[in-house]
């Protein structure tokens, strides 16, 4: 400043120095600020910063598959382009005046594009959020016409803030199928009912698992150590049910449910070896696509959560008990006392008149008399256990939500002798669909009480395998040998003069057991005169059994007897069935039919009296007393299984049956002499 | 009456206009520049690239697909600034004698554009020019430009500063009407900067400070009616206040960037480890010291505190040192547009200052400010060359006859230019309207 004097020089020194040091004041103020902030703050601040990013990793990864066990998708996520706007972002820099201007026009002409009314977008808009939606699940053409007029380069004043996402949209390809057992997924990603509410954890996946980090629009940016969303995702679960079968059963309910105007209706049909179920049908049923428009009580799977009371299915179980406990012999014959029989200060009732009964013919001809007095011998705590032991009185552990577990004794005492009596043929007690399957499941099997399986196995997004059910043995309910002894005598049911010969299926020995319960008027607390829940439970090839199916029909105001009504559901779903998993006539049955229909009216005959050759036939020899003189054993070679059986039984001696189709071995072999009773080994095969 | 003192006062200063005697001195192009000074606009510009790419990457990344878009940009301007920087610096600062004025107009007419129309709508606020691809943003030249002229004007009037009419005045209209173009982007807060630019020189060229007292109560009020009727600001105003109820819609942004210098806590989440780069809006612009403060903590903010106090300590020293006012005036209006703008971007990234759309010189991601910037700095670093060592100035006062030969040649190198400035400085001083269109 050489120009100057130098008082002014000294004056604009001084100056620059005041300026300077408020410049220099005002930085120390920031810097006492920023001390502040980040020092003294600094960990309520990190703090909040952290739970900023965390809340947003719970924004939902994509929801895992359900198959069925071939494979089929059952329900999947996909995901569905929504729209949403960043309202401070659209605004960004624009003057205030004209803001509402610009709401209006980016308001026109979003709702032009997604035809929705351009007030109603405005509405959205003027909250001025920095995130509403405007539109979920959008075509992929709205989609595309959305991102050209968020396109600077394709729009001259293109709109800011405008944000496509993929949101995951559950979808059930089969619409009703399976509907009640799948369940749905609310809008906000968690499952509400069935197997995505059961296994809704696994399904959405395990998010907490990977950190990740998202920004203010949920997006997943990145993931420290992955940035492979699939590690997030949800788990894929493969049921045991088969799309095939669980259709046709659905198909046979539905028919069934408006052909005899039922109140509801369900269906389970089983593998018995493995306990896996291969479908659970449940009438009236939903579309869980649309689950809002559906009736809350149609969602509901009956076959688990309604208990009901079984009826003469139950005399069944009552006579494996009896049999298992020695109480009672196969050629036991019991007095049926005509028809009516005073127990205490009640009196019972047969539907028929009888007399003299087998075991056999009690189930064939379902004596409510004969099977109360084979209870009342095997004794209170004999029937109460067995019943337990055949998993009644307890949810059988499938893993949906709300299954019921039935009541045996009421009130948790023991029963009096007349509720003993009503239990042994199935009144006073409750079960569900799929208790009773399960259960005749083990008769099935030999007697083993299999665990059901509805999930197969529960794999990640990659593949690997994270659960996987196997075959579970609850417990050995009753001896093979009496297990087999039923399976016989319940063939009976579905052959001429049985109460189920609607169920007979052609080509195949079906073993099963009708039942009519009266229900319980719940106004009156009384045995409603109208009211029934008719019911089929059975199973076939009797010999080698493939399928269990229990059909329960809820209150049908058009017929009322289970075997009429239940009977032909069941044949239907059998036959589908048995071509579904490739099963091979074996004969059987169509004798039955092709009697039934030439002669309908010999039906009540043939119920009043017992019918030897029909029905003693596939009866085992006694067990009892050994009998003293040696036999021959016949030759059986190529003979069909039933034919062979039938031989074999009418010699005396007891079939002891492997395999299916034609017999290629027996031991011992034909001509052997051996003591009457002796078990005969029988081989089939298929074969040419 | 003033007019009349102020002409009688004129007529001496036409004959030796003693502030405008420096004449460009080829020799002290060979003098070295301010090593520290240079050494810190390097590094600066050279940490911003950094800042920049560590801030934007994941805008980038979803917006462009390309995580590098702002890096590539940001580094390019950076060398252009480099070398726009040290070519100025080579430029004696005498001979902006000349562009002035053009600049001056120039910078108006972009302003104006901007406002009538030209402008390109970024969502509203026309704040750029689209040049082709490029697009400027006159009210970042608006600042050097005032300051350059501010400069000028100061130094040529030397005493008559103190005076209203000729001192205070013409300065006020010329920066008012720029400021006026700012508000209209709108832009309020380079309007702020260059009010604050104006009174800045005005003061230390020795204007009244009962007239600059005086414009500031006016202002005062014109600010608060500014901010009060026009709607946003007045909202952006009340979110500031009661940030903690506004931090999801009105104050989100600043509520966010205090979020990121605390969770950076006192030492920082480390370079490129910063996670509110997620949450903040323009955190490579405008916020881009809330994500220093993030990554490089407490000691990242004061070390970057510390070098802008470097930058304008070094600036200042360069205008206690400038041979002639001018030099001066320049040297210290550049100094205080860096300190300023740092100061008040930085304040409102910590929210003590409510939101403003001001950039970190040297820092922030952006071409026009930081090539005008950079231009600013070589303007400050030339003037460097020539402050006079201690000894110089004793020596010059000592023999001023050396100062006569060392001007005369030079003058006659170059005569149009007592012409060109002759007239300008007649009709500044001879009337009282401003002659500054």
């Amino acid at each position: 400043m050489r120009n100057l004097d130098e008082s002014r020089a000294k004056w604009i020194r001084l100056r620059m120095g005041i300026l300077s040091g408020i410049m220099a004041l005002g930085l120390g103020a920031f810097v006492s600020s920023a001390y502040r902030v980040q020092v003294e703050d600094a960990t309520s601040w990190r703090e909040a910063a952290e739970n900023q990013r965390q809340r947003r990793l719970h924004v939902e990864p994509k929801r895992g598959t359900v198959y069925d066990r071939n494979g089929t998708s059952l329900a999947v996520s996909v995901e569905v382009p929504s729209v949403s706007a960043d309202v401070v972002e659209m605004l960004r820099g624009n003057d205030p005046k004209d803001r509402e201007a610009t709401l209006r026009d980016a308001a026109a002409r979003i709702g032009k594009i997604l035809a929705i009314d351009a007030n109603d977008i405005y509405d959205k808009l003027a909250q001025k959020k920095r995130f509403v939606w405007l539109k979920r699940r959008i075509s992929s053409e709205e989609a595309v016409a959305i991102r050209e007029i968020s396109d600077p380069k394709k729009t001259p004043h293109s709109l800011k803030g405008l944000t496509i996402d993929g949101e995951g949209h559950r979808y059930y390809p089969g619409r009703e199928l399976g509907g009640p057992v799948l369940g749905f997924v609310a809008p906000d990603g968690f499952g509400k009912d069935g197997l995505e509410l059961a296994f809704d954890e696994e399904l959405r996946g395990h998010v907490e698992e990977v950190k990740g980090v998202r920004d203010r629009t949920g997006r997943l940016i990145f993931s420290e150590g992955t940035t492979d969303e699939s590690a997030l995702a949800g788990h894929d679960v493969t049921l045991t049910l088969d799309e095939g079968i669980q259709h046709v059963a659905e198909r046979e309910l539905d028919a069934a449910l408006h052909t005899y105007e039922t109140k509801g209706a369900s269906l389970v049909v089983l593998e018995p070896n493995t306990g896996e179920i291969l479908a659970v049908a449940t009438s009236p049923g939903y579309n869980p696509n649309d689950y809002g428009a559906s009736e809350v009580d149609s969602r509901r799977d009956r076959a688990i959560t309604d208990r009901f009371e079984p009826g003469s299915v139950m005399k069944v179980f009552t006579v494996s008990a009896a049999l298992a406990a020695g109480s009672l012999h196969p050629n036991d014959t019991i007095f049926c006392e005509h028809g009516t029989y005073k127990l205490g200060n009640v009196t019972i009732h047969d539907t028929h008149q009888n007399d003299w009964l087998t075991p056999t013919q009690i189930l064939a001809k379902s004596s409510n008399i004969g099977s109360l007095k084979i209870a009342l011998n095997l004794g209170e705590n004999g029937l109460y256990s067995s019943f337990r032991r055949f998993g009644f009185g307890e949810p059988t552990g499938l893993p949906l939500p709300g299954e019921a577990a039935g009541v045996l004794r009421p009130k948790g005492r023991p029963w009096f002798e007349v509720e003993t009596a009503n239990a042994s043929f199935g009144q006073g007690i409750s079960v569900t669909t799929v208790q009773l399957a399960v259960a005749m499941g083990a008769i099935a099997n030999g007697g083993r009480l299999m665990e059901p399986l509805l999930v197969r196995k529960v794999t990640d997004a990659r593949g690997n395998l994270i659960r996987e059910n196997t075959p579970h043995v609850r417990r050995e309910v009753i001896p093979a040998s009496v297990a087999h002894m039923v399976a016989e005598m319940l063939t009976a049911v579905a052959e001429d003069g049985g109460t189920g010969v609607e169920a007979a299926v052609d080509g195949y020995r079906v073993a099963g057991k009708t039942a009519t319960a009266q229900k319980v008027d719940p106004e009156t607390g009384k045995y409603s005169e109208d009211k029934y829940t008719a019911s089929f439970v059975g199973f076939l090839p009797a010999d080698h059994p493939r399928l269990v199916i229990a059909v329960v029909l809820d209150e049908p105001m058009i017929g009322r007897y289970g075997g009429d009504l239940a009977g032909p559901v069941f044949r239907r779903v059998a036959e589908a069935s048995l071509r579904a998993l490739g099963v091979m006539p074996e004969g059987g049955g169509k004798l039955a039919k092709v009697s039934r229909a030439d002669d309908p009216a010999d039906i009540t005959l043939a119920v009043m009296k017992p019918k030897p050759e029909a029905v003693a036939a596939p009866q085992p020899p006694p067990i009892g007393p050994p009998l003293p003189s040696n036999v021959k054993v016949p030759d059986i070679t190529g003979m069909a299984a039933r034919d062979a059986v039938r031989t074999v039984t009418a010699a005396g001696l007891v079939p002891e049956i492997e395999g299916s189709g034609k017999l290629t071995r027996q031991e011992p072999p034909p001509g052997t002499q051996v003591p009457k009773g002796t078990s005969v080994h029988l081989v089939f095969e298929i074969g040419s | 009456m003033m007019l009349r003192n102020v002409r009688k006062v004129n007529v001496p200063e036409i004959v030796a206009p003693a502030p405008l005697d420096a004449k460009p001195n080829a020799a002290a192009d060979k003098n070295p520049v301010d090593v520290v000074l240079g050494a810190l606009l390097v590094a600066l510009i050279g940490f911003g690239v950094v800042a920049v790419y560590s801030a934007s990457q994941v805008y980038a990344t979803t917006q462009f697909h390309d995580p590098q878009f702002f890096l590539k940009r940001q580094a390019a301007y950076a060398v252009a600034a480099l070398v726009l920087m040290f070519g100025i610096s080579h430029v004696d600062y005498h001979r902006l004698y000349k562009l002035t004025y053009p600049v001056l107009v120039g910078v108006g007419i972009l302003l104006l554009m901007c406002v009538v129309g030209f402008g390109h709508s970024g969502g509203g606020a026309a704040r750029w020019l689209s040049v082709g691809p490029v697009h400027i943003q006159p009210a970042e030249m608006a600042k050097l430009s005032l300051v350059t002229w501010l400069a000028y004007s100061l130094s040529k009037k030397a005493e008559k500063v103190k005076s209203f009419a000729v001192g205070f005045l013409p300065h006020m209209i010329v920066a008012g009407l720029y400021m006026l173009l700012c508000m209209k982007q709108p832009d309020f807060g380079s309007a702020v900067v260059l009010l604050l630019l104006t009174f800045t020189l005005l003061f230390v060229a020795g204007a009244r400070v009962g007239y600059i007292m005086g414009a500031f109560m006016i202002g005062v009020p014109l600010a608060v009616a500014a901010v009060r009727f026009k709607a946003y600001r007045y909202e952006r105003y009340l979110a500031w206040m009661d940030m903690e109820a506004h931090k999801q819609d009105l104050a989100y942004q600043p509520f966010q960037a205090v979020m990121s210098f605390g969770s950076g806590g006192p030492w920082g989440l480390g370079l490129g480890r910063g996670l509110q780069t997620l949450y903040l809006p323009e955190a490579h612009t405008d916020f881009i010291a809330a994500i220093i403060g993030e990554e490089f903590g407490f000691v990242g903010i004061l070390c970057l505190c510390l070098a802008f106090l470097a930058l304008v300590a070094r600036g200042v020293r360069t205008a206690l040192r400038a041979p002639d006012d001018y030099g001066s005036y320049l040297a210290f209006g550049i100094s205080t547009m860096f300190g300023v703008q740092a100061l008040v971007n930085l304040c409102v990234a910590l929210s003590i200052f409510p939101t403003k759309g001001l950039t970190l010189p040297f820092i922030s991601f952006g071409g026009s400010s930081l090539l005008v910037n950079a231009a600013a700095a070589g303007i400050l670093l030339n003037i460097s060359r020539h402050a006079q060592q201690k000894g110089d100035y004793e020596e010059e006062k000592a023999d001023p006859s050396q100062k006569a030969e060392n001007a005369a040649p030079e003058a006659e190198e170059d005569p149009a230019m007592g012409d060109v400035f002759g007239d300008a400085q007649i009709a500044d001083v001879g009337t009282s309207e401003p002659a500054t269109s």
